[in-house]
């Protein structure tokens, strides 16, 4: 057998398209017949063989093929040329089988976690590349729906309520519950699978936000907090998933804290300890208000807020949406925030602010040395 | 089908549809059809308009101008863009000036085809990717070959529009086979169009979605070839996953893809074959470092090949061009 090479010196082609075959497919060919023409991206090239035997075409007529590779072989008999067409019919085969059952495309390193993990890539979500990523989250996924647990029992005469986010924030209000609101937490969603089954304070984590609309429809709970300070994107898009399901949030308040004299009180709000609202104030809904903040008389509060510690307004001020406060702020009178503002801890607002800015703060490092 | 021969096609069919079209440039004549055979047929199926000229590119630019202020849209092969010097002045001095000297009344439509790039051996002066000496000319657009593009948009763009364009193409793509998006992938990667309102698109390409991408790197021509393979080398092994923006409208840059994708990614690298120093990468750098002042994870990087002669010798050139070794080597650099 020897093969049949396209002699070219064209630095300009990688391919060429077989314009002509000369002789048939298993045909008896001599040297230095011509038994192809080969069109470049230069030139017509005919091909010659340089020994006699039988002919097999590697590509039909028409077809592109590599200039690097041979395009036929040649062989002494028949039955030797016919062998290796056996052959190379049964090498596809294999790989086109080989092709159909890699259907699944993963990372180098996904495959390695996979292996190591046990897990099964082809039960993973095909239509994208696997990443390491996507294997991890499918062993911390494995687990049965029907063992994931049940929310708890509560009271009648409390209000049931379903906390969003298993982390910290969840605490607060577990804690807040416990002061005696007449409240009780029954269970905690979180998208977070690692933290399914888990507990917090006693409250099981029962799945994650998929479940909120089921276990409302069986009456499992009466209302909804949203138990997540650190991002006020994240409260927004909650609470409009529970506008979407039709499940009300309800206020947590703790028992420390003043809400004063002809307040407007919206929906879903949290008050930590210590807090005051000052006389005829009006907040709106979902904020996450922490300890000692104190809003003085006429402030107006929009949705979705998240503050820190230690927030002191004087009167007047308003806080647009889905505003978030550091540690420790001062605002004087009459200021206002427009929405998504940020402030940076230990700010003192003299001004307003317009929406969509951060308000930044000079860092007065405080050195720490070892005792001398 | 591989982009010569897409090219070609693209040229007989603004020759049809478009009148105003005629080729000129060296050696285009039927059988030789041009020395990279882009011009193949041209002169047999449209005789009246199609030329070969002298070996004088001072006069295939000259001519070309006379032809667009006559109202024609010449388009001029230029058998090497490293000969594009010889065409400068009538580009800087003339053409991409009519429009403003003459108070509107006349506009002067020429595109220059100009194959481009080495990594073939070829040399110092057959080698190069001059096109740096051509962007931020006022009123030039130019417009760079690519192996996620279909060249006759670059036409249809360049007779839509009244305006000169230079039209780059490295000569390494010309073998190569066209691969534009089909249902949002091409090959192992993502693709998807992306652009402003009457520019070109560009191509953005990654194995993952955009918001797991780490680095967005921009790269025309032949270059963003090598760093699609590069991208998805290092996506599939090591999980270093990279979005590449292949922009066809290299001069003036459109901003919109490559600022959406550092939106994301928070890191850029820009990679081009021409040679470092004032370049293509430069321009792109400053502007995305004032528009994403202080948003950066890291400073830009921008990968160009070696400030000097391009060697002869294959093995030297390989060091000296940027290669995917070299662009990997980057990649891993700003991902560390």
């Amino acid at each position: 057998m020897s093969d049949v090479i396209v002699p070219t010196s064209d630095v300009n082609s990688e391919t060429g398209v077989i314009v002509e075959w000369k002789f048939a497919d298993g045909a008896r060919v001599e040297a230095g017949d011509v038994v192809a023409d080969i069109e470049t991206s230069k030139a017509v090239i005919e091909v010659p063989v340089t020994a006699s035997g039988f002919l097999l075409q590697l590509a039909a007529q028409d077809a592109e093929v590599p200039l690097s590779a041979p395009i036929a072989k040649l062989f002494e008999s028949t039955e030797a040329l016919e062998a290796h067409r056996a052959a190379m019919k049964a090498e596809e085969n294999a790989a086109a089988e080989a092709a159909a059952s890699a259907g699944v495309r993963a990372t180098a390193k996904a495959k390695a976690r996979a292996a190591e993990l046990g897990v099964d890539l082809a039960s993973l979500d095909t239509s994208r590349l696997i990443t390491v990523k996507e294997v991890e989250a499918a062993v911390q996924g494995a687990f049965d729906p029907a063992s994931l647990p049940a929310p708890l029992a509560a009271p009648e005469d409390t209000e049931r309520v379903l906390l969003i986010g298993g982390a910290r924030g969840a605490t607060q209000v577990i804690d807040i519950f416990r002061g005696g609101t007449g409240q009780t937490a029954v269970a905690i969603v979180d998208d977070d699978k690692s933290k399914w089954g888990t507990e917090v304070y006693g409250v099981p984590v029962v799945g994650g936000s998929d479940r909120i609309g089921p276990l409302f429809a069986e009456g499992a709970f009466d209302a909804v907090v949203i138990a997540i300070s650190t991002s006020v994107a994240a409260r927004r898009k909650l609470r409009e998933l529970c506008a979407s399901l039709s499940v009300p949030l309800t206020n947590a308040i703790d028992k420390t804290s003043k809400v004063a004299s002809e307040v407007t009180m919206g929906r879903g709000n949290v008050l930590c300890a210590f807090v005051q609202i000052g006389t005829s104030a009006i907040v709106g809904d979902n904020n996450f208000i922490s300890a000692y903040n104190s809003f003085e008389h006429h402030n107006i509060l929009g949705s979705d807020i998240s503050t820190g510690p230690g927030c002191v307004t004087s009167s007047r001020v308003k806080i647009g949406d889905r505003c978030r406060l550091g540690t420790g702020i001062f605002i004087e009178p009459g200021v206002e925030l427009g929405e998504e503002v940020r402030v940076a801890s230990g700010s003192v607002l003299l001004k307003s602010v317009p929406a969509k800015h951060t308000v930044k703060q000079k860092v007065v490092t405080t050195v720490v040395v070892p005792n001398r | 089908m591989i982009y010569s021969r897409a090219l070609n096609e693209a040229l007989h069919r603004a020759l049809g549809e478009d009148a105003r079209v005629v080729v000129l440039g060296e050696d285009i004549s039927d059988p030789y059809g041009g020395a990279f055979k882009v011009s193949r047929g041209l002169t047999t199926a449209f005789p009246d308009r199609v030329k070969t000229t002298p070996v004088s590119e001072q006069a295939i630019a000259g001519i070309s101008a006379g032809l667009a202020l006559g109202g024609y849209r010449p388009i001029a092969e230029v058998m090497f863009g490293d000969f594009l010097s010889l065409c400068f002045d009538q580009l800087l001095n003339h053409i991409t000036k009519y429009h403003a000297m003459y108070a509107g009344q006349v506009t002067c439509p020429v595109m220059f085809r100009a194959p481009m790039g080495g990594h073939r051996g070829y040399g110092p002066t057959h080698s190069q990717s001059i096109e740096k000496h051509f962007l931020g000319i006022p009123h030039l657009r130019v417009v760079a070959a690519s192996p996620y593009h279909e060249p006759y948009d670059a036409f249809a763009d360049f007779l839509a529009k009244d305006d000169p364009v230079l039209f780059v193409e490295h000569k390494l793509l010309y073998p190569k086979h066209i691969t534009a998006p089909t249902d949002g992938r091409v090959g192992e990667l993502l693709a998807s169009h992306a652009g402003s309102e009457g520019v070109l698109p560009s191509v953005c390409l990654s194995l993952v979605p955009r918001e797991e991408c780490a680095l967005t790197i921009v790269a025309y021509g032949y270059e963003a070839l090598l760093a699609a393979s590069v991208v998805e080398k290092l996506g599939m092994e090591d999980e270093l996953f990279c979005e590449l923006v292949v922009p066809a409208q290299i001069a003036p840059v459109d901003f919109a893809p490559i600022d959406a994708s550092v939106s994301a990614t928070r890191r850029l690298l820009t990679v081009e074959e021409g040679t470092a120093g004032w370049s293509w990468g430069d321009r792109v750098a400053a502007s995305i470092q004032r528009s994403h002042f202080g948003r950066l994870a890291k400073p830009v990087e921008v990968l160009a090949s070696q400030p000097t002669v391009i060697p002869g010798a294959r093995r030297l050139e390989q060091e000296m061009l940027v290669g995917a070794h070299h662009i990997e080597q980057k990649i891993r650099e700003a991902l560390s």
